[in-house]
């Protein structure tokens, strides 16, 4: 009764009889669509501190119903200090850690990997692990050993807003940039009071910041180190693996949002404005984009 | 990029449409194609190891899939590209934990075959149970090709690609495992 055939036959047999639970297939489709349509209002972080004060720099958009714990009340560590990176950053990655309970269901998943990140960090051990800081247009590279990539979706950044890009050029302080290569953008959002403008077209996004100033972006990254090249006479900086990503709100250097997973990303200046375009996975279509950027 | 195409107002009728129209931004039909794989994919991912958290990898997987469907190969077929991110973010999962991924399912009450006496029935549920097992034990290589093949009927073209593994290992881990349940069914029967 084993013969060869029999036992395959009596697989799919099993198979067939194997029941998976899963919820109707509608909740899914709406349950995704919710996560990729762009928020009108900043869904709930998963892994928020605990809000006791607002901020009033970072206007964040209330517009629709804001879950309780949102960055609608952007969170203040007193302690933070307004460097990047330094001691308050990680006692802010411990207050995420409290807070951690509050965050939904689906967000638990990504809750252990982001755990592991913040305890990475958070430990002399993870910090001895950044072996170089670099800065570049606005964006801090730390190489080392990072924790472990950070999952979960992108929260939006403080204050995202879906707008017209008539709209954004208004309220930006900087030009926006446009690559001829993409078309126009499916989509465009300006966040955090005009100083970061970001465009959309399926599986790409650009954003562009003044970078001339501060440090807008930090990348944890591990090898392969970023790679240096140019668009046109300026420099450029290749990231060609995922890493994470976090966002330094202008209000202080302390990062509300969390870390959040970023695919390979080409970043470069042109004149004051920083950009960075991800979700190329090659270089040479990476660098085609931003050579044609207008 | 030359995919960047204009929508069309109708619902897509087959996954190319679908995909061509999810790339110009149309979440209506990407609606569609998650409707349509949802169930697969949930079933993927309980079966290589996900288990109660099946859901949550599924949804990660769809969001994944949209944000890289520049990458997805037209000529290609949109449902091993998919299962493959479903087997990906299920690996990263299990992987992150530290444990041991577990194949999550569970046997249904069967409605007896024709002319099947209750006491015939037990025994092929009692069957299936030990198969079931055998396959829970197999070595994870084995297992997840097994799974494939047969739990989620896949061609081994399509489970080489899942698992991003070449045809041949496909080839060779399924008749290792295979082997393997021939033994343990046998010594069961013993």
């Amino acid at each position: 009764m084993t013969s060869p055939d029999d036992l395959e036959v009596q697989l799919l047999a099993l198979g067939r009889s194997l029941d998976v639970p899963s919820p109707p297939p509608a909740d899914v489709a709406r349950a995704v669509r919710t996560r990729l349509e762009p928020p009108l209002a900043p869904e709930t972080p998963a892994l928020e501190t605990p809000a006791p004060a607002t901020t009033p720099e970072t206007p964040t958009p209330e517009t629709t119903a804001p879950v309780p714990g949102t960055p609608a009340s952007g969170t203040r560590v007193p302690e933070a200090p307004a460097v990047p990176g330094g001691p308050g950053a990680l006692r802010r990655g411990w207050g995420a850690l409290r807070a951690g309970g509050r965050a939904r269901r689906r967000a638990a998943v990504a809750a252990v990997a982001i755990l592991a990140a913040l305890l990475l960090g958070a430990t002399p051990a993870g910090r001895a692990a950044v072996a170089e800081i670099l800065r570049f247009a606005g964006v801090e590279f730390r190489t080392g050993a990072p924790g472990p990539l950070p999952s979960g979706v992108p929260q939006p950044l403080p204050g995202e807003r879906r707008v017209t890009l008539e709209q954004a050029r208004e309220q930006v302080a900087f030009p926006i940039s446009l690559p001829a290569a993409l078309g126009d953008p499916t989509e465009v959002r300006v966040s955090d009071g005009g100083r970061v403008v970001s465009l959309f077209w399926p599986g790409l996004r650009l954003d562009e910041y003044d970078g001339s100033l501060h440090l807008v972006f930090r990348k944890e990254l591990g090898p392969p180190w970023p790679q240096e090249t140019g668009v046109g006479a300026a420099t450029a900086q290749w990231i060609p693996v995922h890493h994470g990503l976090t966002y330094l709100p202008r209000s202080g250097g302390q990062a509300v949002i969390r870390p959040r997973p970023a695919g390979p990303t080409l970043i470069w200046q042109r004149e004051r404005v920083g950009l960075r375009l991800e979700g190329v996975g090659e270089l040479s279509r990476a660098l085609e984009i931003a050579r044609s950027v207008r | 990029m030359e995919s960047l195409t204009t929508s069309a107002k109708e619902p897509p009728t087959d996954d190319d449409e679908a995909i061509t129209r999810s790339l110009a931004g149309d979440l209506d039909a990407y609606e569609v194609l998650v409707t349509r794989y949802s169930a697969l994919a949930h079933r993927t991912a309980a079966m290589l190891g996900a288990a109660d958290e099946a859901e949550d990898v599924v949804q990660e997987a769809f969001v994944k899939a949209y944000r890289h469907l520049v990458s997805f190969r037209r000529d290609a077929h949109f449902r091993p590209w998919l299962l493959r991110i479903v087997a990906n973010e299920t690996h990263n999962l299990t992987r992150s934990r530290g444990r041991r991924d577990r194949l999550a399912a569970r046997l249904t009450e069967t409605v007896p075959a024709q002319g099947e006496g209750p006491e015939e029935a037990a025994a092929a549920a009692d069957q299936r149970a030990r198969l079931l097992d055998a396959v829970r034990t197999l070595p994870e290589r084995e297992r997840e090709t097994v799974v494939c093949r047969y739990f989620l009927q896949l061609s081994e073209a399509e489970t080489a690609q899942v698992l991003d593994l070449p045809v041949g290992t496909v080839k060779s881990r399924t008749s290792r495992g295979l082997a393997r349940l021939r033994e343990e069914v046998a010594r069961d029967l013993t």
